[in-house]
């Protein structure tokens, strides 16, 4: 079954600009996300400010629910954008736990 | 770029590539100045160089440069990586000019025979006519033996020299892009069986190849410029590969909502694209991630406070067209990348500015940051640096360029809003809707505001050329 939001969207012409303003906020916010999480975790930036790094991920899943509201994504582009919030939440973990891992065994 | 210091052919080699890319470069850049004016002042050279032939010399130029570039790049670290002259370095000499004689006859041909009958041989000798690969297929044919000879070179190379990670997957990559480009190569009747086939030659490229690319050089320059662990450097490459193939291929589905193509594109275009940024966040992490490692170990080793440390970095010019390709890279493919991508707001936004916009930041932030980046590190090898400095030319190249290539991208990236306002949301893409969208204030003063930061592009060019040109003899480096 084709989402029929994508064959007709109907995007209010007021939304327009939110929406380009949130797409474009998902990756800045959860590029600092990921920013601060690297610089604390390389001892650039001090422990406590990765409390800041979280806010950030908080607003990069806000923007893209407020997006994908504005855009009436259907059931599958929804669950799409959550699988990409979940996804930019774990990418810093995973990309610094093998980076260290390599570290680790080439350095010890 | 003066050869004393060079003991490789191959990188002699890579400097010719490099050169002739830096030409090519400034006439992408005056030909789109050409376009810009002529958005402007539709009456700017009428009938001698027309909006459609200067656009096509600007986009085919660009696509030929980083070409140039990524094979200038290859044949750079080929010795350095696999401890060996390139394999067959003379018939790959024989290839660049063949390659080079083949381009100059193809713009010649564009400049001043520009449109033929709509038969086969406008096909064979003028004009392919579609964007980005617009070669004739006389061309395409050569440029697919160059192709074979440089994949051959990189391949007895690979396989004879030292084994790097680096190199096996260059050697993998390239292997892609050079099968990529023939299925850009044939006509089909059906223009979406047709747009279907080519789609795969410019988004294969640019969102999987050309990045897979983009990581193996970083993992290069990285390694010569900062001392990047290799092993670290390396493993992290394989992750990039698998990262970029696994969103980038499939991808592809974001072209494929409007064209024409089954349905089940738009679920698939919709999911991967937006998987498509991690990659892009990813690399932007590694990049921090190595240099805040080596910088910090460097600074515990000197046992001495942040503002006194020695700098790891051995070519600052490099080094930051490197992390300006971190920055670009995410900036312009992630972001204006992800403006458009899910299938219900690419509706309003398929062929207008915004797509220019993303084209002109994604471009540049992705591309040819990095290539500028090894033409540096060809000059510091070619003229015996140990540590390259900024100049007061490097400096304003890279701001002019930078703020110049971000200015255009606003201005379009307004024009390409107005467009979807008027000419899509409002009018419905009608024939007139499209035309209203055009002469609206506020799109006519973006097209202006693209003609004035293009200008400042070009003469951070200017600044750029004379500085690869003049450097290698400054003082200001270590020697």
């Amino acid at each position: 079954m084709i989402d029929p939001s994508i064959v007709r969207p109907e995007i209010a012409l007021d939304d327009f600009l939110p929406i380009f303003i949130s797409s474009a906020l998902v990756l800045v916010f959860g590029g600092i996300y990921v920013g601060i999480y690297t610089a604390v975790k390389v001892k650039l930036l001090k422990p406590w400010t990765m409390t800041i790094a979280y806010s950030f991920w908080m607003l990069t899943a806000y923007c893209l629910y407020l997006m994908g509201s504005l855009m009436h994504v259907g059931d599958f582009t929804a669950k799409a954008l959550v699988v990409a919030a979940i996804g930019l939440l774990l990418l810093p973990y995973a990309v610094y736990y093998m980076q260290n891992q390599v570290h680790e065994e080439n350095e010890h | 770029m003066a050869n004393n210091h060079l003991t490789s052919e191959s990188k002699q080699l890579a400097t010719w590539y490099f050169t002739f890319a830096a030409i090519l470069f400034g006439a992408q850049l005056l030909f789109g100045l050409v376009a810009a004016i002529q958005y402007v002042m539709p009456g700017f050279l009428y009938g001698i160089l027309d909006f459609s032939i200067a656009r096509i010399l600007h986009i085919n130029a660009l696509v030929v440069w980083m070409v140039f570039a990524m094979f200038g790049s290859v044949y750079w670290l080929l010795p350095d990586e696999t401890g060996i002259e390139t394999v067959g370095i003379k018939i790959g000499k024989l290839l660049f000019w063949i390659f080079a004689a083949a381009i100059v006859v193809v713009v010649l041909v564009y400049l001043f025979i520009q449109v033929g009958p709509a038969d086969a041989t406008t096909i064979w000798f003028i004009t392919e006519g579609r964007e980005y690969i617009e070669a004739p297929r006389w061309a395409d044919w050569g440029i697919v033996v160059v192709a074979l000879g440089f994949v051959a070179n990189l391949f007895l190379t690979g396989i004879k020299g030292r084994q790097s990670g680096i190199v096996t997957v260059l050697m993998a990559d390239m292997i892609a892009f050079a099968g990529l480009y023939l299925a850009g190569m044939f006509f089909t009747d059906n223009i979406t069986i047709d747009q279907y086939w080519w789609w795969w030659v410019i988004h294969l490229w640019v969102e999987a190849t050309w990045e897979v690319f983009v990581g193996a050089i970083a993992a290069y320059g990285l390694i010569t410029m900062i001392g990047a662990h290799r092993k670290v450097v390396e493993m992290w490459l394989w992750i990039e590969v698998a990262m970029l193939f696994g969103s980038g291929i499939l991808g592809l589905g974001h072209h494929y909502f409007w064209i024409g193509t089954p349905e089940y594109w738009w679920e698939i275009g919709a999911l991967f694209s937006a998987l498509e940024p991690l990659p892009l966040v990813a690399m932007f992490i590694h990049v921090l991630y190595d240099w805040g490692k080596t910088q910090g170990a460097e600074m515990a080793d000197e046992h001495t406070d942040e503002a006194h440390v020695k700098s790891v970095i051995t070519n600052k010019p490099a080094f930051t067209w490197f992390v300006l390709n971190a920055f670009g890279n995410f900036l312009g493919a992630g972001i204006w990348g992800f403006f458009h991508t899910l299938p219900q707001v690419n509706l309003y936004t398929h062929g207008t500015q915004f797509t220019s916009a993303h084209g002109h930041l994604a471009f540049f932030g992705a591309y040819a940051t990095i290539l500028v980046g090894m033409m540096y590190i060809a000059v510091q090898g070619t003229n015996g640096i140990k540590v390259m400095k900024h100049t007061k030319a490097s400096l304003w190249g890279v701001s002019l360029i930078t703020g110049g290539v971000v200015g255009m991208t606003v201005a379009l990236t307004i024009a390409g809003y107005v467009q979807v306002l008027v000419s899509r949301a409002q009018m419905g893409a009608t024939w007139a809707a499209y035309f209203d969208g055009q002469s609206g204030l506020w799109f006519a003063q973006a097209m202006d505001w693209r003609l004035i930061m293009g200008t400042v592009t070009f003469l951070g060019f200017l600044f750029l050329a004379k500085d690869l040109l003049t450097t290698g003899k400054n003082p200001v480096h270590e020697r």
